[in-house]
């Protein structure tokens, strides 16, 4: 059941923009769509949400294939964009309208989310009078505001400040527990990994790498330490063949080979009786995966 | 069909309100308000009352010092000709008619004089600058006069006087079958204002499809309903607030005329017996089928840009298009029996703008009128195919605007 990708192509003429893609999103959730710009995202979102037919492969949901009809689908795309000259209260009946909604019910659920992400003030003004962040606070209530079982969010939080993002990650939470799909797509590999158990990293139009990102980033052996004591270590690490990144006051970044030369450098320290404030060894973040995977 | 009538509704709603609609539409009836006006305001600046029988006849003092015309120029004035005749057998000088004319008390004057025994009418006006000579019937009017005078005096008969003065009728005829009503001139105006009122609806598709795409709204629509929906939705809506300003507008005048001018001031511009139910069913048909045409014509180049300034250039093909259509139909008016008119009259590009005006002059067949409707309902349907294919797929393409060539490869397109 969910969300199933399977071997989807898509040509532009002679340009292949999307090769055998395949992922599966098969409990509710944020699932994380990442690649660098141009590696075929929005390509594969257009194809999820029927804008544009594949070439071939299957994208089904609860078994069936994607379509308007057989899918309640909200979608925040990357570029955003509502009516400059219509008032806001009017253009959200009219999407809620188009989603099936009644005008009461869509008036409810309008004031509702108006409110919730407060933007209720600017109900009656012309939209281009409204904030870059405020517009898109407002383009993130016609992507729900008719409860769609599958969301899809590119970028939702570029162009926001901290205070509306943490408003808009409640929002995401909330809709989380209320048991929607959501696919994420963001260049902001933070909120990625706040939110996403699982990911998906495209580049040139391929699937580099997927699954779980605990286990993605379990599977990467720990490159860093981070040793904190009270007394100059530099001899201790040096003869112990590692390379300094960084020392502030007795705070040291080291590259390490492999997690035993770290283990080793610990033991050395105890035994000497160097008293340890904090011994981490660093998986590569979800951004280092990233670029290790996508990078030139 | 909801979805349709939820897009036509929004168009309509997103039109009527917007300021520079209301501005436009309102300075448009203010124009019609003041034209029918004219007359009033005239008489006004000339400081008469509207509607005084003065205002239509023309007051001329004629100076006969010699009674060249014993008196019998009076008679003018039984002639219905719209002059109002003044004669005076006294000498006025010429700056005393200068002042009467100047205060209005006269409008011209004719001093006759006779010099050799050869009559002379000297005319004064107050300007010569729109005036080549002396008015035609004024000079017929003046001559009819003195031959009469002359006549009465040979001392003949009743009948003898009557043979010399004949009284003809006049008819006319043509040797083509198809026989010509109304008046030509109006018909060509009418026939302009139909291309304006077809062109410019059409245009707003356009405008407003590139509207939502350069204002990046597209994606959301797109993914809210079919692009078939939002193509005919649009094209639904621009063309009943269209036809609600036509109607708008031709009810203005029709109160207007009521209102501000005397009964049958406009019989000589506009033939009102030729203006029956069945030509405005046809005209209401041609001028929603024409807008049909040229709206999907326009929503197709109005997708394939996606920047407010390359509007005007992809829009260039379709306006080149529309000026043949109406010129073929314009020029070919003018000899409405010709083959050239009655292809004009089919052809879906001039036909909207033809036709109605042959129905009006009475010379075509219900029958044709059928096959030219006909004939646009294939050309919308295949255009709305072509366009809506093309729209579908060229609508959410960004940055340089999508070529002919790249056009015909989402046409050719099968997997859409």
């Amino acid at each position: 059941m969910g969300l199933k990708v399977e071997k989807v192509t898509k040509h532009f003429g002679e340009k292949l923009a999307v090769d055998n893609i395949t992922f599966e999103m098969d409990k509710p959730g944020v699932f994380g769509l990442l690649g660098t710009n141009g590696a075929g995202k929005t390509t594969t979102i257009r194809m999820m949400l029927g804008m544009l037919k594949k070439d071939s492969g299957e994208i089904t949901w609860n078994g069936k294939p994607v379509e308007r009809k057989n899918v309640n689908f909200g979608y925040l795309p990357e570029e955003r964009g509502i009516y400059p000259k219509t008032k806001i209260y009017e253009q959200l009946i009219y999407f809620a309208e188009l989603k099936g909604l009644k005008k009461e019910e869509a008036c409810k659920e309008i004031d509702y989310w108006m409110g919730r992400l407060k933007v209720e003030e600017y109900k009656n003004m012309l939209a281009e009078k409204l904030s870059k962040g405020n517009q898109q606070k407002v383009q993130f209530i016609t992507a729900i505001l008719h409860d769609p079982e599958l969301i899809v969010l590119d970028e939702p939080f570029s162009g926001l400040d901290p205070v509306n993002s943490e408003l808009l990650k409640g929002v995401i939470l909330e809709l989380v527990e209320k048991g929607k799909y959501i696919i994420m797509s963001s260049h902001q590999m933070s909120s990625i990994e706040e939110f996403c158990s699982d990911v998906v990293i495209i580049n040139r139009g391929k699937t580099v790498l997927k699954g779980n990102l605990k286990e993605i980033k379990d599977s990467y052996p720990a490159k860093k330490l981070e040793i904190s004591v009270k007394q100059d270590i530099t001899n201790q690490i040096q003869e112990a063949g590692m390379q300094i990144d960084k020392n502030i006051d007795n705070n040291y970044e080291i590259t390490i080979q492999n997690e035993d030369q770290a283990h080793q450098l610990m033991k050395k320290l105890v035994e000497q009786g160097i008293l340890i404030n904090k011994f981490e060894l660093k998986k590569p973040s979800l951004n280092d995966i990233f670029i290790e995977k996508v990078g030139e | 069909m909801r979805d349709l009538f939820i897009v036509a509704k929004f168009t309509i709603k997103d039109m009527v309100k917007r300021k520079s609609f209301i501005i436009s539409n309102l300075i448009i009836l203010g124009i019609i308000v003041l034209l029918f006006n004219v007359p009033n305001i005239l008489n006004l600046i000339k400081g008469e009352d509207s509607g005084v029988e003065a205002e239509h006849s023309t007051n001329i003092l004629i100076v006969d010092t010699e009674n060249i015309f014993e008196g019998t120029l009076e008679q003018i004035n039984n002639m219905e000709l719209g002059y109002k005749v003044q004669v005076s057998n006294t000498e006025v000088p010429f700056e005393e008619i200068k002042q009467k004319i100047e205060n209005n008390e006269i409008d011209d004057a004719v001093v006759v004089t006779k010099v050799n025994g050869q009559i002379n009418l000297e005319y004064i006006v107050e300007s010569l600058a729109m005036i080549e000579q002396m008015p035609e019937q004024l000079v017929n009017a003046i001559t009819a006069v003195y031959s009469n005078l002359q006549i009465s005096k040979l001392g003949l008969t009743a009948e003898q006087i009557q043979s010399l003065t004949p009284n003809f009728s006049f008819e006319m005829k043509q040797t083509s079958e198809d026989e010509v009503q109304g008046n030509q001139f109006a018909m060509m105006l009418m026939s302009m204002a139909l291309f304006f009122a077809i062109y410019f609806c059409a245009y707003q598709v356009s405008s407003s499809i590139t509207t939502e795409k350069t204002s990046k709204i597209i994606e959301t629509l797109v993914t809210s309903t079919t692009p078939r929906t939002i193509v005919l939705g649009k094209t639904i809506g621009i063309g009943i607030v269209g036809l609600l300003q036509i109607a708008v507008i031709v009810a203005t005048a029709l109160i207007s005329n009521a209102l501000f001018l005397d009964e049958g001031m406009l019989d000589g511009i506009i033939d009102f017996s030729n203006i029956t139910p069945y030509l405005g069913v046809v005209t209401i048909l041609y001028f929603l089928l024409g807008y049909a045409v040229y709206a999907l014509l326009y929503a197709l180049t109005g997708s394939t840009v996606s920047k407010p300034e390359d509007v005007q250039s992809a829009n260039g093909p379709i306006a080149i298009i529309a000026v043949i259509g109406f010129y073929l139909a314009y020029f070919t008016m003018m000899n409405p029996t010709s083959d050239l008119n009655q292809f004009a009259a089919m052809l879906p590009i001039s036909s909207p703008f033809c036709m109605p005006f042959r129905v009006m002059m009475g010379i075509t067949s219900i029958q044709d009128v059928l096959i030219s409707l006909g004939l646009l309902v294939i050309t919308i349907v295949v255009v709305a195919h072509i366009s809506i294919k093309i729209y579908s797929q060229a609508i959410l393409n960004t940055g340089s605007r999508t070529s002919l060539k790249e056009m015909l490869n989402m046409y050719k397109n099968k997997n859409v």
